[in-house]
Order: C-alpha cells, then sequence, then structure tokens
C-alpha cells in the first residue's frame, strides 16, 4: 500500500464502506463530507460506485479515500464481495432519531466482519456515526453507555454527526483515517500485485500511476 | 438488515445470479430498467461460485444431504386474476451435481470430521469423526468415531491401536505387510530432506485454519483475452471491479512428462523442445493459419480429421501434438475447419495482455458474475439473496407473464422474467456431464525459477483433460500450496475419468513411491450437468432461461446467449454501454480543484475522457430531476431509457481502429506492438508476446500504464 515514490510525498489510496440502514443519512454523509451539499429531498444517485475525498493529510502524505456508498438497491443486505473487496475501513452509520437502525447497528458490524478482513485475520476499522444529531431531542443519552456499546461490539469509537449542519463530519473521516494509516502495515494480503491486471477502455494518456501497493 | 418488503413492481425479474443471469441484470439495469434479482441461494454466482474452503465443505455438505427434501408446493391461487394461469417453479436445483468425492491426504496428526463420504490416508495420528461412510487407511495409530458404515484398514499392528467409536457397524481389515511397510520404511530415505519439510509444513488442521483465503471454483474456466467476455467486461467498464493475472505456461503432457508449450513467437525462439527446423515449419504454419485465405489452404480437408491434416504438412510429431492437443485443444478426429478455427482465435489472443492467450480473475471465476451484479446494482438492481420465485403468473390469452410470486407470496408485477436454468421441475433431465476435480497440492506440476505461474495443461486422453492450475498470487489459495481444476466431458463418474490423471501427475499419500511430483493434500471430486436442454416446450413469450457454465474453456456462449436474451427483451437498447467513472461524476456546485480540501481532486480525470457519460441519472422512476455535470465534452445522460447514446465517443473496441494486420512473416522477433488491443480479426500478429514488451496490455492502447491496483498508490 505504501507507494513511496521518488518524492517524499507518500499516496494512499483507501476505500472506505459506509454502511447501515435504510435512510439514515449514509448518502448525505458522504455529500456533506465530499461535496459540500446537503439537500432535504431523498435522492438515489444511480450509477456511482463511490465518492472520492482527496486529503492532504500532512506535507508528505496524501490520502485519497474512496468512499463506497451502499447502492440503495443492495440494502437488503446481500452486497457482493465486490462491495467489500480490499475495504480498509467503514463508517456504520445509525439515525438518532430512529431507534430502530441503532438496533440494527450490531448486525451490521458482525455482517462487515464477516465479510472482510485485513491481512493479519483482524476486522477493518469501523466508526460508528450517530447521525442526524440536530434532530436530537434528549441530550441526556449517556455517553459512557455509547463509549461500553463501541468496545463491546468492536468499533474505534463513535461520533455525534449532522450531514445537515456539518458537525463532525470531518472529524470523524480524520478519525478513521487515522486508524486506517496506523494499520497501513497489515493492509489486506500480498503486497506483490506488479502483475495484476486491470482492464481499461480509456484513451486518457497514461497518468504516472505507480501501481505499487 | 433484510426485514423491507419489496416493492410490487419491477420491468425485469431474474432468478438466479449465475454468469448469463448477471450479464443481463446488468444490462438491463444500466438503460434504466428497473431490475429486482433473486437468488434462493445464499450466495451469489450460483454454479459459477467460488467458495473458501471451509465456505465448499458446507457446500459439499448440503449437496449430500438436501437432495432429499422437497419442498411442498402452497397454493397461490388466490393471488390470480381472471385469465390467468400459474407456472410453479422448482425451488431447488433440478440438476445438482452428482458423485461427490472428497479425500483428505494428510502427513500430519489431523482432526477430521467427514460429513460426505472420504477416504482419509492417515500417516500420522488421526482423529476421524464419520457421518457418512469412511474409509480409513490408516498408517498410525488413528481414533475413529463412526456414525456410519465405515471401514478402516490397517496393518495387524497398527490395527490393535486404532480405537473404534462407532453408531453403526465399522469394519475393521487387516492388510498384509509388504507393500505398505516398504512405503513406510523408505520414504524418509528417498525424499530430500527439504521435501519432507515442506510436506510436513501444511496439515488439514492448517488448511482450514486459512480456509477463508481459499477461493475455489466450481466451474473452471479461463478468460481469451480476445474473447466476448473480456471485450464485454472492457466495453461496458464492469471491469473496473476485477483485476485478473496471465495465465503465464501452456503445459502438456507428453509421454508422462509435463512440458511447456512454446506458442508464442519467443517462446518458439527459446525452446529447448525444438529443433530449429521444426522451429521455422512451426512458425510457417502458425503464420499461415493467421492468413486471411487460410479457408483455401485447407478445402480439401475441413471436414476431415485435423490430424490428418497436420499429417499431410508434415509436420513433426513434436509439432503434431503442441498443435492438436494444446493450441487447437482439439481430439484428432475433430474437423480441420473447426480446429484451424480454434488454431486461430488462440492466435489472436495471444499478446493482448501476455504470452498466452488467457487471463484468469484474481479470487476465483465466482468474481465475474457478482462484478456484473454490483454494476446491476448500482444502477438501481435490487438484490435478494436466500429469496426465490415460486411461480410464474401467465396471462392464458397472450401466454406472457405479468407477475412473479415469490418465496414470502408477494405478487410482483413485471413485464419480464429472466430464470436460471433448471428452474422447471418436469422434464428436465441433463443431457451432459462435466467431471470435475480441484486438487490442493504442495507444489506444482512444473517447478520452475518464476516461483508465481498459472499454467494451463492439456493431458490427451479418450476424453482430454485440461487441467488449470493456481498460485496463492491468483488469491485462491494460500502460500505453500496450489489449487488445480481438472475439467473433463464425463465418460464416467469424475473419480473414474480424472483419478487415473491425478495418480499419474501427482502424489498421493498412498503413491508407492516418491519423488519430485507435487503431493495431493485435498481432493474433491464431483460431476456437473452442462445444460439441460430445453426444459419446457413453450414457454411464455417474455420469459427466459440462461443457460449455465458449459464444459468449453471460454466465456463466448454464456455471453452470447444474454446479449440474445437482452436483445429480445430490448430490441432497441444498446447492450451494456459503458458507465461512467466515479471519479469523473461532478456534482452540481462543485468546482474541481478549488478548496483546500478538493485539492489535488480527480487529477487524472482528463477532459479526454471519452464515453463515460457522467450521470447523476434519475432513479428507475425517474422523477428526479438531472444534476448536470459541469465537465466538458461530456454528456450528460438524461433519460434512463436513452437509446444508443454516446456513439461517438464510445472507446469500446468495435471497430474503432484501422485495420493494422501485420502478419507473421518477416520473422525477425522485435516489431512494433503498437497495433495491438485492437480488433481481433484485424491484429492476428504473434508479436509483442514477449512478456517485457507489455506484461499488462489494456483494452485499448498499449502505451498506457494499466497497472492500477484497487488500493494501489498513485503519483
Ligand atoms: C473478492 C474477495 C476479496 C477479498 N478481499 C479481502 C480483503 O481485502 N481482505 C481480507 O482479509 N480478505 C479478503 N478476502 C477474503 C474474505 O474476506 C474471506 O473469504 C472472508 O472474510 C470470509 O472469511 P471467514 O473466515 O468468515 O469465512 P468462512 O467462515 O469460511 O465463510 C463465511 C460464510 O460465508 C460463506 N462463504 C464464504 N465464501 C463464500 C463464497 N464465495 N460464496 C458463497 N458463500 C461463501 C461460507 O459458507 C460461510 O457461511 C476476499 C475474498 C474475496 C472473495
Ligand atoms: N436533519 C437531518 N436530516 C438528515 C441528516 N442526514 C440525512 N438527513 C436526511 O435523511 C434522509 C435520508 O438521507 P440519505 O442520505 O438519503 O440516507 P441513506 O442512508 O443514504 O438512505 P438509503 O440510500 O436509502 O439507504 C434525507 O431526507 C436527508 O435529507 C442529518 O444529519 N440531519
Ligand atoms: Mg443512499
Amino acid at each position: 500500500m505504501a507507494g513511496g515514490s521518488v518524492s517524499e510525498c507518500k499516496e494512499y489510496l483507501f476505500k472506505v464502506l459506509v454502511i447501515g440502514e435504510l435512510g439514515v443519512g449514509k448518502t448525505s454523509i458522504i455529500k456533506r463530507y465530499v461535496h459540500q451539499l446537503f439537500s432535504q429531498h431523498y435522492r438515489a444517485t444511480i450509477g456511482v460506485d463511490f465518492a472520492l475525498k482527496v486529503i492532504n493529510w500532512d506535507s508528505k502524505t496524501l490520502v485519497r479515500l474512496q468512499l463506497w456508498d451502499i447502492a440503495g438497491q443492495e440494502r437488503f443486505g446481500n452486497m457482493t464481495r465486490v462491495y467489500y473487496k480490499e475495504a480498509v475501513g467503514a463508517f456504520v452509520v445509525f439515525d438518532v432519531t430512529r431507534g430502530s437502525t441503532f438496533e440494527a447497528v450490531s448486525k451490521w458490524k458482525h455482517d462487515l466482519d464477516s465479510k472482510v478482513k485485513l491481512a493479519n485475520g483482524s476486522p477493518i476499522p469501523s466508526v460508528l456515526l450517530a447521525n442526524k444529531c440536530d434532530q436530537k431531542k434528549d441530550t441526556s443519552n449517556s455517553t459512557s453507555l455509547m463509549d461500553n456499546f463501541c468496545r463491546e461490539t468492536g468499533f474505534l469509537g463513535w461520533f455525534e454527526t449532522s450531514a445537515k449542519d456539518n458537525i463532525n463530519v470531518d472529524e470523524a473521516s480524520r478519525f478513521l483515517v487515522e486508524n486506517i494509516l496506523a494499520n497501513d502495515k497489515g493492509l489486506p494480503y500480498e503486497e506483490t500485485n506488479g502483475d495484476r491486471i486491470k482492464l481499461h477502455q480509456e484513451t486518457v494518456a497514461a497518468e504516472s500511476k505507480s501501481g505499487c501497493c | 438488515m433484510a426485514s423491507e418488503h419489496l416493492p410490487s413492481e419491477f420491468d425485469v425479474v431474474i432468478l438466479g445470479t449465475g454468469l448469463v443471469e448477471s450479464v443481463v441484470a446488468a444490462a438491463c439495469s444500466r438503460v434504466g430498467q428497473r431490475v429486482l434479482h433473486l437468488d434462493r441461494r445464499s450466495y451469489y454466482a450460483g454454479k459459477w461460485a467460488s467458495f473458501t474452503l471451509n465456505g465448499l465443505l458446507s457446500w459439499i455438505d448440503e449437496q449430500n444431504t438436501t437432495l432429499a427434501s422437497e419442498e411442498q408446493s402452497k397454493d397461490w391461487s388466490a393471488l390470480l386474476e381472471e385469465g390467468e394461469d400459474l407456472i410453479g417453479l422448482s425451488t431447488r436445483d433440478v440438476s445438482p451435481v452428482t458423485n461427490l468425492q472428497v479425500f483428505n491426504y494428510t502427513r500430519s496428526p489431523c482432526l477430521l470430521v467427514a460429513r460426505s463420504p472420504c477416504l482419509l490416508v492417515a500417516r500420522s495420528p488421526c482423529l476421524l469423526v464419520a457421518r457418512s461412510p469412511c474409509l480409513l487407511v490408516a498408517r498410525s495409530p488413528c481414533l475413529l468415531v463412526a456414525r456410519s458404515p465405515c471401514l478402516l484398514v490397517a496393518r495387524y499392528q497398527l490395527l490393535r491401536e486404532c480405537f473404534c467409536f462407532s453408531e453403526e457397524e465399522v469394519e475393521e481389515e487387516e492388510v498384509e505387510e509388504e507393500v505398505e511397510e516398504e512405503g513406510q520404511d523408505q520414504t524418509p530415505a528417498r525424499e530430500t530432506e527439504q521435501e519432507e519439510k515442506r510436506r510436513k509444513r501444511l496439515s488439514y488442521a492448517e488448511l482450514l485454519k486459512e480456509g477463508r483465503r481459499f477461493n475455489i471454483d466450481l466451474v473452471s474456466k479461463l478468460l481469451y483475452s480476445r474473447g466476448a467476455l473480456i471485450d464485454l467486461l472492457i466495453k461496458s467498464n464492469v471491469s473496473r471491479y476485477a483485476e485478473f493475472k496471465n495465465v503465464t505456461r501452456i503445459l502438456t503432457c507428453r509421454h508422462g512428462n509435463i512440458e511447456q508449450v512454446p506458442c508464442s513467437r519467443s517462446d518458439v525462439f527459446s525452446s529447448r523442445l525444438l529443433s530449429v527446423v521444426e522451429k521455422r515449419m512451426l512458425m510457417r504454419f502458425l503464420t499461415s493459419c493467421l492468413d486471411q485465405d487460410t479457408p483455401l489452404l485447407y478445402q480439401d480437408f475441413a471436414q476431415r480429421p485435423y490430424l490428418e491434416f497436420l499429417q499431410h504438412h508434415k509436420l513433426s510429431e513434436n509439432l503434431q501434438h503442441f498443435l492438436l492437443h494444446s493450441i487447437s485443444m482439439a481430439t484428432p478426429d475433430t474437423p480441420t475447419a473447426t480446429a484451424l478455427t480454434a488454431t486461430r482465435h488462440f492466435l489472436q489472443c495471444l499478446g493482448r495482455y501476455g504470452n498466452t492467450p488467457f487471463l484468469f480473475p484474481l479470487y476465483g471465476l465466482g468474481e465475474i458474475p457478482q462484478c456484473f451484479c454490483r454494476m446491476c446494482a448500482v444502477f438501481g438492481g435490487i438484490y435478494c439473496l436466500r429469496h426465490s420465485v415460486q411461480a410464474v403468473v401467465v396471462d392464458k390469452s397472450s401466454n406472457r407473464c405479468k407477475a412473479v410470486i415469490d418465496s414470502q407470496g408477494q405478487r410482483i408485477s413485471c413485464s419480464h422474467v429472466v430464470l436460471e436454468e433448471g428452474c422447471f421441475t418436469q422434464n428436465a433431465t441433463p443431457t451432459r456431464w462435466v467431471s470435475r476435480a480441484v486438487l490442493i497440492t504442495d507444489g506444482s506440476v512444473l517447478p520452475s525459477e518464476a516461483e508465481q505461474q498459472v499454467s494451463i495443461v492439456t493431458i490427451p486422453s479418450e476424453s482430454p483433460v485440461r487441467l488449470v492450475e493456481l498460485c496463492p498470487s491468483s488469491m485462491t489459495c494460500i502460500p505453500g500450496t496450489h489449487l488445480v481444476h481438472l475439467t473433463c466431458q464425463s465418460l464416467g463418474s469424475a473419480f473414474q475419468d480424472l483419478s487415473p490423471v491425478v495418480t499419474r501427475l501427482f502424489q498421493t499419500a498412498d503413491s508407492d513411491h516418491h519423488d519430485q511430483r507435487p503431493g495431493v493434500l485435498w481432493c474433491f471430486y464431483f460431476n456437473m450437468s452442462e445444460g439441460l436442454g430445453s426444459e419446457v416446450s413453450e414457454l411464455p413469450s417474455n420469459l427466459f432461461v440462461c443457460p449455465g457454465p458449459d464444459g468449453s474453456l471460454g466465456h463466448d456462449h454464456a455471453i452470447a446467449q444474454a446479449e440474445l436474451i437482452f436483445q429480445k427483451i430490448l430490441p432497441d437498447e444498446d447492450f451494456c454501454p459503458p458507465a461512467p467513472n466515479p471519479e469523473d461524476v461532478l456534482y452540481p456546485g462543485e468546482e474541481p480543484g478549488t478548496g483546500p480540501s478538493h485539492q489535488g481532486e480527480e487529477p487524472q480525470t482528463s477532459p479526454s475522457h471519452q464515453g463515460e457519460e457522467p450521470e447523476t441519472s434519475p432513479s428507475p422512476q425517474g422523477e428526479e430531476p438531472q444534476t448536470s455535470p459541469t465537465h466538458q465534452g461530456e454528456e450528460p445522460e438524461t433519460s434512463p431509457s436513452h437509446q444508443g447514446e454516446e456513439p461517438e465517443t464510445s472507446p469500446s473496441l468495435q471497430g474503432a481502429e484501422p485495420e493494422t494486420s501485420p502478419s507473421l512473416q518477416g520473422a525477425e522477433p522485435e516489431t512494433s506492438p503498437s497495433h495491438q488491443g485492437k480488433e481481433p480479426e484485424t491484429s492476428p500478429s504473434l508479436q509483442g508476446e514477449e512478456p517485457e514488451t507489455s506484461p499488462s496490455l489494456q483494452g485499448a492502447e498499449p502505451e498506457k500504464i494499466p497497472v492500477q491496483p484497487e488500493n494501489g498508490t498513485q503519483g
């Protein structure tokens, strides 16, 4: 994964999954984060696998984050392996205004862990997002309960987010990326991808992709 | 997660997630059809699936147990309207695999829970828990817990040391000491220490522990680099979901030896198996095969056996063997015309991606249907596994399907129904069978300097056997092992057809002498039906049945069938136009390259991207406003059911390039490879196969650097 090129600058490409129940705001969070947009209208984006966010992590590190939304269609919980393949991190989202979406969180987490693992066999880092916090009524909900839940379920941590008011979205992402970078040594499977072939059709001039991984 | 109700109206309902069904699903969804894609199984790809080792063991288990249970069909007539009729569907495979046999050869202590009939040859103390009839050949003290009738074979001494706890009868049998003795005692002496170490390394328990890293295909096929499937993957952009490895060697088995077949120009010139004269003859022959007017050459032979044709051309025995078995993959009596067509295809496929004509998908063939499913889902298709269609509702007067009734008794209306084969219980009898074996071995059939080879071996025989050997970097097996697939048209059971080849090429634990041949750690034989013929004579005109995998090496038949079905459903639509590249899709209000967090975003979406309409296109219902992209030269797509757009921009492989058909003559090894990657029939050159010139060519432009691993760093 670590692609030390000629210069000191390291570039990373991370595939991050965004999963959770119907309507919890997965697409909204991605749009907010990547495109600085929010829309009240329910809109299913058709024909797009993932959104790309490029982060200048620090002076030496560039991170390209591919955020893979569940194509709404796969929401019946039957994503193909293509979706999980080589993911290195995940957000599991629920809607604070709908308790049932929180109850489903452990199912999603369990499903995730059964479908993809890091090379060393451990689960991929995942972060829990309590979305739509702008609509939350009681603030009493205990932080320690959530902390416990994360520990038990295997989340690195959790954030109260709002795609609408742009709360904590960047922070959550930064937190996840930090963890992915820390895991960098143990990324999926072999690093020797040199002889792998990708079929392309683009006629774009060769971008200098140093495909070491 | 999966608790919601399905919508009750779709354009196309598809049952089964095999390759053909999945391609149809992607194609329909891509042009705006509302697709519901179901599979009654808990996994994708049906007969085309790949399993982890553990997954395969449970699958084998299932095949052995579910045969008996037949679901009673419910009465759905309440859901019918006036003038409607029901066609009931089978809810499980009519033509499952048969003759499943599993063999474990282990030299380390192991615990084996046998759920299918199995043979265990134990060289170390083992515990066998047998739930099915088993044969245990014990060469060490063993413990057998038998829940089914079992046979335990051991030498006298050992038999006393083996213990059986049985709920069923166990026959114990003594064997004479001689042969066994010899095999046992001389083994260590003959094996080099290193060999011994290598063999010791992997036990069955270790295989199971690492089981999830195996991806074992039920079907063994390869992709011709200019075959219909590769072309479709490229054309549709579904290729973005998959990565491939080149098959690096073509091998053949002759006089009991494995030899490398020289098939590319560089191979021919460097081959040590061929004399100078043979090299010249071979080059001349191959060149003439590529010639446009070959038909004239073989006119007299067209329907006569290819072997006669080769003999007529005075080709040496060496060359006859290579040309017949490995290059045309024919049998001695294949008609010349057929064999030459195959030869041509083979030659045309050389050099596109490497120096053999074949590619293999990382993680196994089961990836490919899933790639098409993902494309379908991305364009709005809805997926449900463990969900089946119980019956199809047919309008009597028009003989057309109107709806399906799913396993939850929900009536879902639709305009077209696509089914995998085997859905109709009545008169479905498999016509032809394929014999298959899957082996996990501890070495390659032809060890070489380069560790990670993917090889195809053709083994002449009454029913020619095709062997594909995969290395760990194909992501189908673990380091220290190879995954071997054997396939042939069935004459008898898979074991009868293939075990002679297995014992010839590999050491099984009961092999008597020890040599350099790789050892088999685990082995599984089964027969799979190939095509069911027509199941029902008068199908409704909007119901289509997809064929399952055939025994051939390539995928052309499957893809042709899928396109045919698509064209019947949507005669005026484009088949799998390119999907936009996600990185090219811009949203309103987004200004590329501005804003600190955006810096460097999408640096490689250069405007010269062609044929990729960024589309944030409407949901299937079409009520969404179009968000218009800001990229120049890219056409927004407004209608979900557009037809034939992006004709001039599409860089798909069809008909795009001017003809460049350099022939082989002028036999100097090095010429410009720049014609590659286009039109199969126009660039039948043997050049450019030298791996170093273009180890990883892409579809269109050889100068491109195509290697872009999923997680690849770029820059
Ligand atoms: C395309 C692909 C990409 C992968 N990428 C990664 C990766 O990036 N990182 C990583 O660590 N691992 C990767 N793997 C390996 C994959 O994560 C493991 O196979 C998966 O985690 C299952 O592990 P397990 O031990 O839970 O399997 P198991 O416990 O053996 O399987 C879990 C369940 O899934 C079923 N199952 C397994 N495989 C199949 C199948 N092919 N079809 C149907 N059912 C099946 C089994 O029957 C079982 O019920 C990849 C595998 C594939 C096929
Ligand atoms: N108030 C509020 N509404 C939000 C927030 N995030 C999303 N929404 C709204 O919730 C609804 C669903 O959001 P989506 O982003 O489409 O949810 P999703 O998880 O992608 O939904 P599916 O793709 O259908 O599974 C939309 O109406 C959003 O406007 C938020 O943070 N606050
Ligand atoms: Mg969404």
